[in-house]
């Protein structure tokens, strides 16, 4: 399947795309278009306005893939918050690795030949977050 | 960041009920510190954060059946500094209240801290008086 969002990827997107390879499509493609183009079609949109996969009632898309995709991991559950708080404007901050979360992404995308390499790299910073929650059981 | 169309203005209306939706909206405007210029009309410095959080807002208040129009806007008549004061203000105000916070005996400098993050994300001028209270927290972190 092959996955569609804006260009210049940062926290919510990175997330979303390591989410959707890990969890859902390993095969996954994805694809960038500038800020407002019209989503190709066939294609799913992500982490874009108005899209199924994006924010809806204050939450991020990666919290929104989470739920739509029913994924029961309460290491993801823990994540979907961190990213929440990253990505969205919160009541209150639980989670003291949100902002480094997104600096780290925004960071990443500097340093990253392309929006595809960013996904590719960010995507370890994902992985290496979930390996730490997954061990402390998501709670806390 | 200088722009040529320096302002966002949202233009939006939700349905009376329920509430909740004008509650949600209301509090996000809140939260960004964008100010009203009418009942329905609010401004925020343009950037690239504001822009995405605006066009989430956006995007979320039409999902709540509600109306919403982003602008990227350019003030052709009236007074360009008395609207940046409207952001500085409150900011600043906030920003005194916490140095005389922390010169109080027993100051709880973590709360202050954290006053002072939530303060800072609403700072788009970057008021001098921001960097006097890094200072100040910083210092008298000293042993």
């Amino acid at each position: 399947m092959t996955f569609v969002t804006w260009e210049n990827v940062g926290v919510d997107r990175i997330g979303s795309a390591w989410l959707i390879r890990r969890f859902i499509d390993p095969k996954a493609n994805f694809i960038f278009i500038p800020r407002g183009a019209p989503v190709p079609k066939g294609a799913e949109a992500f982490d874009i306005p108005g899209a199924r996969l994006s924010h809806h009632r204050g939450h991020c898309s990666f919290h929104s893939i989470v739920r739509l995709y029913r994924l029961k991991d309460p290491a993801l559950a823990r994540m979907a918050r961190i990213v929440d708080e990253a990505d969205t404007l919160q009541d209150v901050s639980l989670e003291p690795a949100a902002a480094g979360l997104d600096a780290i992404c925004r960071g990443m995308r500097l340093t990253s030949r392309n929006d595809g390499d960013a996904l590719k790299r960010g995507g370890e910073i994902y992985e290496a977050l979930y390996a730490l929650i997954s061990r402390e059981g998501g709670k806390r | 960041m200088v722009t040529v169309n320096p302002w966002l203005l949202l233009v939006y209306s939700v349905p009376r009920h329920p509430t909740s939706a004008r509650v949600f909206v209301w509090r996000r405007l809140k939260q960004l510190g964008a100010e009203a210029l009418q009942d329905a009309t609010w401004a925020l410095p343009s950037g690239t954060r504001t822009l995405e959080h605006f066009q989430w807002l956006v995007s979320e208040i039409r999902e709540m059946r509600g109306r919403a129009t982003l602008w990227e806007a350019r003030l052709a008549a009236g007074d360009e500094r008395a609207l940046r004061r409207r952001f500085e203000e409150p900011v600043e105000a906030g920003y005194r209240k916490l140095l005389a916070d922390l010169r109080r005996r027993g100051a709880d400098r973590p709360a202050i801290a954290r006053r002072f993050q939530q303060l800072q994300s609403r700072d788009y001028f970057e008021c001098a008086l921001g960097r006097r209270v890094r200072t100040a927290l910083q210092k008298k972190g000293k042993p």
